[in-house]
């Protein structure tokens, strides 16, 4: 039954008049949405402007597509963009099943006081700043007083300098990332797994099911709408770096591995003042982003039926 | 300028009391008859706001009449942050001013053409004897902060004095070990090598880290013993001048021998080995443990560590020295003092005042003005002793930095003024002036590279081509320092590729804005 256009704005009304508590509720999200995410995009003309602040978006040039141009031409941005993708494809491998492995070795924790004491300890390090976790991953790896190259030198080996060696970035990056960041995540999982309805496990542990097999057979296939949801979330998030951390963590003897995107942005963005070309990165950026996320979801709807929209 | 409100009462007294004085001693510098405030938005060092409050600004406001009233807002931890809001806002007040991070010059002259701020060139010819006085007798510095279109957008701060940074070495442990201090880079090696070896600081371990640095710039400075440059101004990896010709440093034959060479002192553990990623706090960690032997860094706050550090470590004598003579025989000074900093104080085109607020700008390169700017107020900070001024004892005594007492009574901010040597002469310590006055002897510093002011074309090919060069220039530097790869079989790579990522056609282009800039106008 197809309803026209103003047949469908006649009943959304109806629907406003009568709930109208519920559209209340909504109205501060849907502003706050409506002024610091839809707004600020009117700002992405920029990326198709020759910028200045001073004239401001009404008064600048326009450029066409001379930003995307310029982008495309400088190879740092290419090898950038390479960078930003190999890092969240190997963070996606080695990072992103570490909180779900986690979340299910909470869940088989038999004593509640060394569970509790377990998931605090690792959620912990979530709470501490990006520049204090650099700070401790320099100091660890430091090749004099580090405790890594300590122990190494102690086994009769060279200390390494491991800061500086384009080869070790990404598993330096992706390694404390893990620590700092798994436990937190964890908690999704466990919250799903405390979903999953304890009738199922009771009929199989009639059967005679293990622990192993109900971890396989139960808890991993009810939890797996959330693990795709969660999967989504992070495809999307594939060309996204945080800038802070790698800016605190390389060199320029690393950005061979470790210039990603967002750095680039910010150092010719930001530094350099060219916020047109930063935004046409951006927007870059964004468009790639939506791509993947859109396909991911069809894919993932396709194949399990599960899907963010 | 805006109407008086909250200052008026104050206003009132205070022209009540300028008129109580005889008249002759104030007319000369009034620049107004009646008071006019005129607005500012001045946020510099990330945290400060010019204030009306220093007694340095009411003393000026009390001679010239002029009021400055601020309007930047100090809720804002980064001055860059609230210049660029002031831009983007396009509501500027009468003046603005301060510093930023990478400072404001570039944006001054590019908002300046762009019709933000005034051309002050007339303005100074007709008002402002000081400032024309100034700049007549300093052409390379008016050449250096004027724009494309040879115009002046603003007055800089221009400090004063040589030296910035020079070589500093362990006076004790080359006395302990029976040596002299090195002359020529085979003698530097030696020393670098006893330090490594010989256990100059006692302890029976291994552990002195013989070169060290603080800063990126004075990291790779050792290169400087095969004649290569780190950069030709202050600012790391800037171009440098050979002989009038504007080439990159590190594009030069001799900067190929150079890293060689450091990498491989690098690699025999002569080089701190943590020397790009230890950061500012190298120097304090590594002379308060006994352990640093030989750096190059700011003559001023390297010398006091001999204060801080003698009662911890016996006979602890961390001395400068003359730069040792290069390969060529040679005897340079890489670094020295900006002669002219990027920030200082421009007019707004919606100045309604612009002749007296070019005429306050010229109160600042005054006598008065320079006293007052540079030592703060007579009878406070400092006074006169036979016509010079001097610091009174209790501000050179305090436990404060006498800069620090300076800029909270509104002295020494980046105003558009000119610094005078001797207010840091006079609480500079004593082994630093020795090291200036060594270095003055020598007369061995380069021609600094003044910057240039690109016109919107060659803007264009510098963003182009500038950020990726430099990008790989120092990535392909420490590469070959740490010793990841060889300099000596990536040479020829590195320079195709320097070619290939435009190299030739920035240098092109800065030449001819640097020709334009210095040597039309001579």
């Amino acid at each position: 039954m197809k309803q026209t256009y103003q047949e469908r704005l006649h009943d959304l009304w109806g629907d406003m008049r009568r709930d109208w508590q519920l559209y209340l509720l909504l109205a501060p999200m849907a502003i706050w949405f409506a002024l610091f995410l839809y707004k600020p995009m009117y700002g992405l003309v920029i990326a198709f402007q020759d910028f200045s602040i001073f004239r401001g978006i009404e008064k600048s040039p326009w450029v066409g597509f001379a930003n995307f141009v310029e982008l495309f031409q400088n190879d740092m941005f290419i090898r950038a963009f390479w960078n930003t993708i190999t890092i969240s494809g190997l963070g996606l491998i080695f990072a992103f099943p570490v909180p779900i492995i986690l979340a299910l070795m909470f869940n088989e924790v038999q004593n509640e006081v060394a569970r509790r004491w377990a998931q605090t300890i690792v959620y912990l390090p979530h709470f501490i700043s990006v520049v204090i976790v650099a700070g401790i991953v320099i100091n660890f790896l430091s090749p004099s007083i580090g405790i890594v190259n300590l122990f190494l030198k102690s086994l009769g080996l060279e200390s390494i300098y491991f800061l500086t060696q384009p080869e070790w970035f990404r598993p330096i990056f992706i390694g404390s990332s893990v620590w700092k960041e798994s436990g937190f995540e964890s908690i999704v999982y466990l919250a799903a797994i405390a979903g999953v309805s304890p009738t199922l496990y009771e009929s199989a542990r009639v059967d005679g099911a293990s622990r192993w097999q109900m971890m396989w057979r139960i808890t991993l296939p009810c939890i797996l709408p959330t693990i795709v949801i969660m999967l989504i979330i992070r495809i999307g998030n594939l060309v996204e770096v945080g800038f802070e951390y790698i800016i605190l963590l390389y060199r320029p003897s690393t950005y061979e591995s470790a210039d990603v995107v967002s750095t680039f942005i910010y150092r010719t963005g930001l530094q350099g003042t060219q916020y047109d070309l930063a935004t046409a990165a951006g927007l870059f950026n964004a468009v790639i982003a939506f791509v993947l996320v859109y396909s991911a979801n069809r894919i993932s709807r396709r194949v399990s039926s599960t899907s963010l929209w | 300028m805006r109407t008086l409100r909250k200052g008026a009462p104050l206003l009132a007294l205070m022209t009540a009391m300028t008129m109580a004085l005889p008249a002759s001693a104030q007319d000369a510098s009034k620049i107004s008859e009646d008071p006019l405030e005129l607005t500012i938005h001045f946020h510099f060092r990330d945290k400060y706001v010019y204030s009306e409050k220093w007694p340095v600004e009411q003393k000026a406001a009390e001679i010239t009449n002029i009021h400055v009233r601020n309007v930047a807002s100090l809720a804002t931890t980064s001055s860059r942050d609230a210049f660029n809001l002031l831009i983007a806002s396009g509501d500027l007040p009468d003046i603005v001013g301060g510093d930023a991070n990478g400072g404001l010059k570039e944006d001054f002259i590019r908002y300046g053409l762009e019709g933000a701020f005034i051309p002050l060139d007339d303005l100074i010819e007709e008002n402002a004897p000081h400032l024309k006085a100034f700049f007549d007798s300093h052409k390379d510095i008016r050449n250096a902060i004027s724009g494309p279109d040879g115009k002046l957008y603003f007055i800089p701060y221009v400090p004063d004095g040589k030296y910035s940074r020079g070589w500093f070495i362990r006076q004790d442990w080359l006395d302990k070990l029976g040596l002299k201090q090195p002359e020529t880079p085979e003698e530097v090696y030696e020393v670098l090598k006893a330090f490594r070896d010989k256990d100059p600081n006692g302890n029976g371990k291994k552990d002195e880290v013989p070169y060290f640095a603080r800063e990126e710039i004075d990291a790779v400075r050792l290169i400087n013993l095969w004649d290569a440059r780190v950069s030709g101004s202050e600012r790391y990896g800037d171009f440098a001048l050979y002989d009038g010709q504007l080439r990159h440093p590190w594009a030069e034959e001799n900067y190929k021998t150079g890293i060689s060479n450091v990498a491989k002192w690098y690699k025999e553990g002569l080089i701190d080995k943590e020397i790009f990623t230890r950061g500012a706090r190298s120097r304090e960690y590594l002379l308060g443990n006994n352990l640093g032997g030989m750096t190059h860094d700011w003559f001023a706050s390297t010398s006091t560590y001999n204060d801080a550090l003698s009662p911890k470590i016996e006979g602890f004598a961390l001395k400068p020295m003359l730069p040792p003579k290069t390969a060529s025989g040679q005897r340079f000074e890489d670094s020295r003092r900006l002669r002219v900093q990027p920030v200082g104080w421009a007019i707004s085109a919606t100045n309604e005042h612009p002749v007296e607020t070019i005429k306050y700008f010229d109160f600042w390169f005054s006598q008065q003005g320079r006293l007052l700017s540079n030592f703060g107020v007579e009878g406070k900070t400092y006074e006169m002793v036979d016509g010079k001024p001097q610091f009174k004892k209790e501000v050179l005594d305090n436990k404060d930095p006498v800069n620090a007492q300076l800029w909270a009574v509104g002295a020494q901010v980046p105003r558009g003024y000119w610094m005078d040597y001797e207010y840091e002469r006079q609480w500079t310590n004593k082994i630093a002036l020795d090291g200036i006055d060594l270095y003055d002897k020598c007369n061995c510093l380069k021609d600094e590279f003044m910057g240039v002011s690109l016109n919107a074309e060659e803007k264009a090919t510098f963003d182009r081509y500038w950020p990726s060069l430099l990008t790989y220039m120092t990535e392909m530097q420490q590469t070959w320092i740490l010793g990841a790869q060889d300099v000596n079989t990536g040479w020829d790579a590195y320079k195709k590729r320097l070619t290939a990522l435009g190299y030739d056609e920035v240098i092109k282009m800065m030449q001819s804005a640097y020709d334009r800039q210095y040597k039309a106008a001579q």
